[in-house]
């Protein structure tokens, strides 16, 4: 080898060797998906359970989908204690510390919290979503990268509604809600819709999202004679309470829930007071063996010598937003478009995909997904059976 | 009245936990003039305690079982916590309560999950129904058990030689070590009895409602309970928490079907409307300083 050629080759070999590692961190370079959750507060159990599910998610996307196109899912996890301050303030505090081209995703808690974050969100362009489904965050023209991945609390009336006009036409309906933005939410939607459907509204009572004697609850219900009863803004602290207070004074209404109240806890907390309770409910439960994302995670969590025993319907929630979100991630990289622009643009294309059946699928109609069942609390067995299958809400 | 009655019996149920709340409240700050934010984080370690004892024990034992272990625990937080700030500013003991509170919290989601818990078994039922007046079970309990040892506790404060020590230390607690009076012993007891007060009424809300981290809610109903019966009013609290759980109930009555969510706020305003009228409040002692 002549001099000439051999320094051409050392010079070619040494810039190879000097810049292999940057390519190679470069191409290694991860997607970051963070989750601000109610890990403290009030709500940690059901943010506890929700981390575990994103947890699950992003290690099964991993491992056993391969990452993001070969490049590896991240999940951050920030505390937000149920508190919109703090919650805004982990939101900075991830938004500061990542890169744009890397953080891709934001799952953030509470519809306060989300509602304080939309404008910002929107203006960053930033996909986001939320353990709220507040009918003002499904507003594709205000807030574009922001999807509800369900139903939102207004499509969960309609199918508590339409449920009602099937068992009693003209019925008297009471609604029970806490004084929260999750409360209050649905209500003004609620009263009106009922109207429209021939039903009176006789009676509406307001309380704090936690207490602890429900008698004067129940009081009023029966001044008011209610025939059904739906109760919204409680995550089971109060509706085994109101359950158990009605039951001893013997009002015959029949109860009504949506999502938060549509877990396990509750038939326990309430005892055979929750017989007959009704809740919309729109992803897999864990005892739902036929949906193949139950059978997977069981066995995957197996494998991780995870605990396979029964997980909450808040892990299956978070479950089913990171397989979506990684989902319309891997589409967005495949046509050479994984930004947060591209991710908000696969998310609406996401149609054919259900999650390995934790949804009905990913067709989002104005930004959130408007299907719902309806199951009934059984006291025999223990859990929820559904009533219907799956109605469509829009 | 008929209809009235179950409502005014629900306010007074109520009022019985929101009285021995502020009891505890209120023994601690007229002993050592210490405000204790964790009042609500006592409650919160009491009902754990509680539901800890009910896994091994029948309810009424575990319920009995859990006042000592709460007793000891309100010593220890005036060992660990309060003791060594005692003769510094007012705010530093103030502020250490505060950090107290999130120590508990943290600390009680630390060795108890965070899942709600529920608590097996249940008390004897003790509802009845009367013609169309249904008094539940809940009601009777509170009242039994806050009621007497409410009383019994401030019978205690006026006439047992252990009351008039507390007494004299709340007075001028100088002249009472002075004395020879055991202050640093009667001190950690009034911290220890604070929170054996919080556990009984933490222990009655988990039978009712099972336990999980919201419970801590109920400790911000001592704030306008202790302030309307005089901070300094151990008998005031008492009244005041009957008081106001007469009142919230009157308003689910009568206000909530026109003024919906106004019953949250109600306790708040009429701390305010009664202290532009009396400024320590029902019971408290009047103070006059000269400036």
């Amino acid at each position: 080898m002549k001099r000439r050629e051999f320094l051409r080759k050392l010079g070619v070999g040494s810039l190879a060797a000097l810049g292999m590692p940057y390519f190679a961190t470069a191409q290694a370079k991860p997607v970051k998906l963070a989750v601000l959750l109610p890990l403290t507060g009030p709500f940690a159990f059901a943010g506890n359970a929700g981390r575990e599910g994103f947890v699950d998610g992003v290690d099964y996307v991993n491992e056993v989908q391969g990452g993001i196109s070969g490049r590896k899912l991240e999940l951050i996890v920030e505390d937000t204690g149920y508190d919109v301050a703090k919650g805004t303030a982990a939101f900075n505090r991830v938004i500061a510390r990542e890169r744009p081209d890397e953080l891709l995703f934001v799952y953030g808690d509470s519809t306060g919290l989300s509602k304080a974050l939309a404008p910002e969100i929107a203006r960053m362009g930033l996909p986001y979503s939320a353990t709220s489904f507040a009918n003002e965050l499904a507003d594709p023209k205000t807030y574009p990268t922001i999807f509800v991945f369900g139903p939102t609390y207004n499509d969960m009336m309609e199918a508590l509604l339409r449920q009602i006009r099937l068992q009693k036409g003209r019925a008297k309906i009471a609604l029970v809600y806490s004084n929260t933005e999750f409360g209050r939410d649905p209500i003004p939607y609620v009263k009106e819709r009922a109207k429209a459907l021939g039903m009176e509204v006789v009676h509406e009572e307001v309380t704090p999202p936690a207490f602890t004697d429900a008698t004067p609850v129940v009081l009023n219900l029966r001044r008011a004679n209610p025939d059904f009863v739906i109760l919204q803004g409680y995550a089971l602290s109060a509706e085994p309470l109101i359950l158990r207070a009605a039951r001893e004074q013997g009002l015959q209404a029949q109860f009504m829930g949506t999502y938060y109240s549509a877990e396990l806890a509750l038939i326990q907390r309430a005892g055979p007071t929750a017989e007959g309770f009704i809740v919309t409910y729109h992803n897999a439960y864990w005892y739902d063996t036929l949906v193949p994302a139950v059978e997977e995670m069981r066995k995957f969590r197996q494998r991780k010598g995870r605990d396979t025993s029964y997980r909450p319907t808040y892990y299956m929630g978070s479950l089913a937003v990171a397989l979506a979100v990684a989902e319309a991630m891997r589409r967005a990289a495949g046509a050479g478009k994984l930004t947060r622009a591209g991710v908000v643009e696969y998310l609406e294309k996401l149609g054919d995909y259900n999650g390995l059946g934790l949804q009905r699928s990913y067709q989002f109609v104005n930004h959130r997904l408007p299907y719902t069942k309806l199951y009934r609390a059984s006291v025999k067995d223990g859990r929820f059976n559904a009533i219907t299958d799956w109605i469509k809400l829009a | 009245m008929s209809d009235l009655l179950p409502y005014l019996i629900g306010g007074l149920a109520n009022g019985a936990l929101y009285g021995l709340l502020a009891l505890g409240f209120v023994l601690v700050y007229r002993a050592t003039s210490v405000v204790n934010f964790a009042i609500g984080e006592f409650l919160l370690v009491g009902a754990y305690l509680t539901y800890t004892f009910a896994l091994f024990l029948p309810l009424p034992l575990a319920m009995l079982a859990a006042l000592p272990a709460a007793f000891l625990f309100g010593i220890i937080v005036e060992r660990g916590f309060v003791r060594p700030l005692l003769g510094r500013n007012v705010v530093a003991v103030i502020m250490a309560t505060i950090g107290l509170a999130s120590t508990l919290d943290g600390g009680a989601q630390l060795v108890w999950g965070p899942d709600l818990k529920y608590l097996p078994g249940s008390l004897p039922n003790l509802g009845f129904q009367t013609g169309e007046i249904f008094v539940s079970s809940r009601a009777v309990w509170n009242l039994l058990l806050a009621l007497p040892l409410g009383l019994g506790l401030l019978w205690l404060l006026r006439r047992s030689r252990y009351g008039i020590l507390v007494r004299a230390i709340s007075e001028r607690e100088v002249a009472a070590l002075a004395l020879g009076i055991p202050t640093a012993r009667i001190l950690a007891g009034v911290w220890g009895v604070s929170a054996l007060l919080a556990t009984l009424a933490g222990a009655l809300l988990a039978v009712a409602s099972g336990v999980g981290p919201n419970l801590v809610f109920l400790g911000l109903k001592v704030f306008p309970v202790a302030i309307l019966g005089g901070l300094d009013s151990v008998g005031g609290a008492l009244l005041a928490g009957f008081i106001l759980g007469i009142l919230e109930a009157l308003s689910q009555r009568y206000l909530e079907t026109v003024l919906p969510g106004f019953t949250e706020a109600l306790p708040f305003l009429v701390v305010l409307l009664v202290l532009l009228v009396r400024p320590y409040g029902l019971l408290g002692e009047r103070q006059i300083e000269r400036v």
